[in-house]
């Protein structure tokens, strides 16, 4: 018999989204609705403001990125005044997104996404020799893999499960028959998510170097909020940066020599996700890392464009500037435009609810109406897969040759061809061979940086049109950045020196979107479908899937309490 | 540790860490859900800068504060708590009553919260001997900038409260 299975919400991480699957009789998903069920409209707050602020409230949006919001925002207001940001400051901009992207990943595949492959109760049965010998085979660069850390990480371990407060990983299905690892792969994975853990907290020391404070590190519209004197005292200096370069050098160690080795060795037990999960099979991206200014996407090394249909021949070109390329539906979405109009470009975006949803708490949604917070994004009326697996799928078809070593590399310790790329498993390891790319390029970026500061060229910020009164009266702009979990844009329009409009298309507003007006499926919602589950009550299959894209959907609120989704309350304007 | 070797030793500026966290969590942009960063905000104008106490506006992040809980004799958390009472009531809770919530919250999966990030630094074995969460119960949680008048109201309560607590781990 059909059934439907509801998870709500399924991130780990902030935000509200639910996920209805719907099995066919064979407990295959024939159809999933995916959901954004919290209102965000931070637009509405951006109304009014001096464009020059608009990134302090940017970031804080989201709990886990907050630098990208606020580099994607004062592009825009630059974009729109006309402002063109000095060497250093586009430098120190990258690194400072590098930093996010390389953190958020190692992150993501040990603390978000490994509880979906890895049993950690299993862990607790692991031969802590065994596991010595396996993690040396697998990471033999890697210094601590003796049986006796192994047996003290089990026991700390134990500790934690019998004090009955799993914490962290008290979602996960244990014992679920889909755990392929045995318990000694376990049990590394889990000695190296505590590593990451530890090491994470030591790099995110960049983002305070250079943005005076995390979180919330400071940004500057037309430049950077760093002042950089190599010999000085009261500014960053060269002591300063050589912490900046050890903490690269430790980044590197651990994506090379801990990371990517257990992403391989973790999927080499799953070869059959090289087949579920691929979903859409159209990927777009906005490009970053910008080698010479913003205005030089050739030279970015993020690089720019859409794939349709798997097609890697082809790589189509992306104005976000154009009103016929990048809108926003609303057909299934909570919200209402003027005119009845169903789909606007970001620069005419309105953010106004009309929720005609059920009354939570709600047994099911119903995706014949509307049924989401988010919009429909999509790229001149087709539906887009956003991220790492989309930004790795488009420099190999742009050609570039970094990311072809990194990417046939990994498919040949996989022993699988490229189409293996297009699937849940596929989605995953493209964010480490993103890491991969990403820590190597934070250093060219320091270098860079170095090079460029000996050269006498200290300038961070350009600030001839600081004054609002050099502005015309009238002014849109359009920022973006490739966010660890994808394509960001902002959209501003200035009238008056004040934000008349702001709009924000998010990753996860692209991954997570509903249906639109021509039924098309989210990105989410197609990837599930034709996923196998094996136990409805327990759909770690849905979780899988769904957590190879990192979800996130922002501006989650943060209370404690028993039952927090009940403090939450909607408001419809 | 292993990895993350850019210790003190390459911090020539490295001061000593402060023994005592006062950690401030919330939304600015979610009305009440930013209590708690208004009651941090308040103590620490009123304090200052001190070797003694580090203030630290955690925003809604996770994993990345992590590095502020570490090496601690003592952690304040402010925060926005509902436990179903009255809005704008105070709570403080130590020990057990914070373990009771992490009990009550396992039925829900919302996690990249604060009693995470305190399970994760329990897990990571560098956990603070004392740790008192002051918050107070929201009355309307929805996009917006200020407080409701309810727990506007509480502040001073709540700023009085906190300011207990974090005297008497300054006296220990």
């Amino acid at each position: 018999m059909a059934q439907r299975i509801v998870v709500d919400p399924v991130t780990r991480i902030e935000g509200h989204l639910r996920v209805e699957a719907m099995l066919d009789d064979s407990s295959h998903i024939h159809d999933a609705v995916s959901s954004g069920t919290m209102w965000r409209g931070l637009e509405v707050i951006l109304q009014g403001r001096d464009p020059r602020d608009a990134w302090a409230f940017c970031e804080r949006i989201c709990g886990v990125c907050t630098t990208v919001h606020a580099l994607a925002s004062v592009r825009a207001v630059e974009n729109s005044l006309g402002i063109t940001v000095p060497r250093n400051a586009d430098i120190i901009r990258n690194i400072m997104f590098l930093t996010q992207m390389v953190q958020d990943h190692v992150i993501h595949f040990y603390h978000l996404h490994a509880l979906d492959w890895v049993d950690v109760v299993s862990a607790l049965k692991a031969n802590p020799g065994a596991t010595a010998a396996l993690a040396q085979k697998v990471s033999p660069s890697w210094p601590t893999a003796t049986e006796g850390y192994f047996k003290d990480v089990a026991g700390t371990l134990s500790k934690f499960v019998a004090s009955g407060q799993l914490g962290i990983f008290q979602n996960a299905y244990w014992g679920h028959p889909a755990y392929k690892l045995p318990p000694e792969a376990n049990l590394m994975a889990v000695a190296h998510y505590l590593e990451a853990l530890k090491w994470q907290k030591e790099l995110v020391k960049i983002h305070t170097i250079f943005g005076g404070k995390n979180p919330h590190p400071n940004y500057l519209v037309g430049g950077v909020a760093s002042a950089i004197a190599l010999n000085g005292d009261n500014a960053i200096n060269i002591e300063r940066l050589t912490m900046v370069k050890g903490l690269i050098s430790d980044a590197i160690n651990i994506v090379e020599n801990l990371y990517i080795p257990d992403l391989l060795a973790v999927a080499s037990f799953y070869p059959e996700w090289t087949k579920i999960g691929g979903g859409l099979g159209n990927y777009m991206c906005y490009g970053d890392l910008p080698q010479n200014g913003i205005g030089d996407v050739a030279k970015f090394r993020f690089p720019r464009g859409v794939i349709l249909n798997k097609n890697l021949s082809e790589v189509l070109p992306v104005d976000p500037a154009d009103p016929a390329q990048i809108q926003e539906e609303i057909s299934h979405s909570w919200y209402r435009y003027p005119g009845g109009k169903d789909a606007l470009h970001p620069w005419d975006g309105v953010t106004e609810a009309n929720y005609t949803g059920p009354k939570p708490p709600f047994k099911q949604l119903d995706e014949n109406k509307a049924y989401s917070w988010l919009k429909a994004p999509r790229w001149k009326g087709q539906a887009m897969e956003v991220g790492p697996l989309a930004r790795m799928l488009m420099g190999f078809a742009s050609g570039r040759a970094d990311y072809k070593e990194v990417v046939t590399a990994a498919l040949g310790k996989l022993k699988v061809g490229p189409e293996a790329l297009f699937s849940t498993l596929g989605r995953t390891a493209a964010r480490g061979l993103e890491s991969q790319l990403a820590v190597h390029w934070l250093m060219d970026e320091y270098d860079r940086l170095i090079a460029n500061l000996k050269g006498g060229d200290s300038t961070t910020a350009d600030t001839q049109f600081w004054d609002p009164a050099t502005w015309k009266p009238e002014s849109r702009g359009y920022g973006f950045t490739e966010a660890p979990r994808g394509a960001l844009g902002h959209w501003v329009h200035i009238k008056d020196r004040k934000i008349a409009n702001y709009q924000i298309v998010v990753p996860s507003t692209w991954n997570a979107s509903p249906r639109d007006g021509k039924g098309q499926h989210g990105a989410y919602e197609a990837a599930l479908i034709g996923t196998p589950v094996a136990d409805p009550k327990r759909p770690v299959e849905i979780l899988r899937t769904i957590h190879s894209f990192d979800p996130c959907l922002a501006c989650a609120s943060h209370v404690f309490g028993p039952d927090g989704e009940k403090l939450v309350e909607v408001k419809v304007r | 540790m292993t990895a993350g070797s850019a210790d003190a030793a390459l911090d020539p500026r490295a001061v000593p860490r402060a023994p005592i966290l006062v950690l401030g969590l919330g939304n600015l942009l979610l009305t009440d859900d930013a209590a708690g960063l208004h009651v941090e905000a308040a103590l620490s104008a009123e304090r200052g800068v001190s070797a003694q106490v580090e203030f630290v506006d955690g925003g809604t992040q996770g994993l990345s504060l992590l590095h502020y809980l570490s090496n601690r004799r003592a952690i304040l958390v402010l925060d926005a708590v509902g436990l179903g009472a009255e809005p704008g009531s105070v709570h403080v809770l130590r020990g057990p009553a914070i373990d009771g919530l992490r009990v009550q919250r396992s039925t829900t999966a919302h996690e990249g919260n604060a009693l995470e990030l305190l399970a994760t630094a329990r897990l990571l074995g560098d956990v603070a001997e004392e740790i008192v969460v002051v918050g107070v119960e929201p009355a309307r949680i929805a996009t917006g900038i200020g407080l409701s008048p309810q727990v506007e109201a509480a502040l001073p309560e709540a700023i009085e409260r906190a300011r207990a607590v974090l005297d008497s781990m300054l006296r220990r």
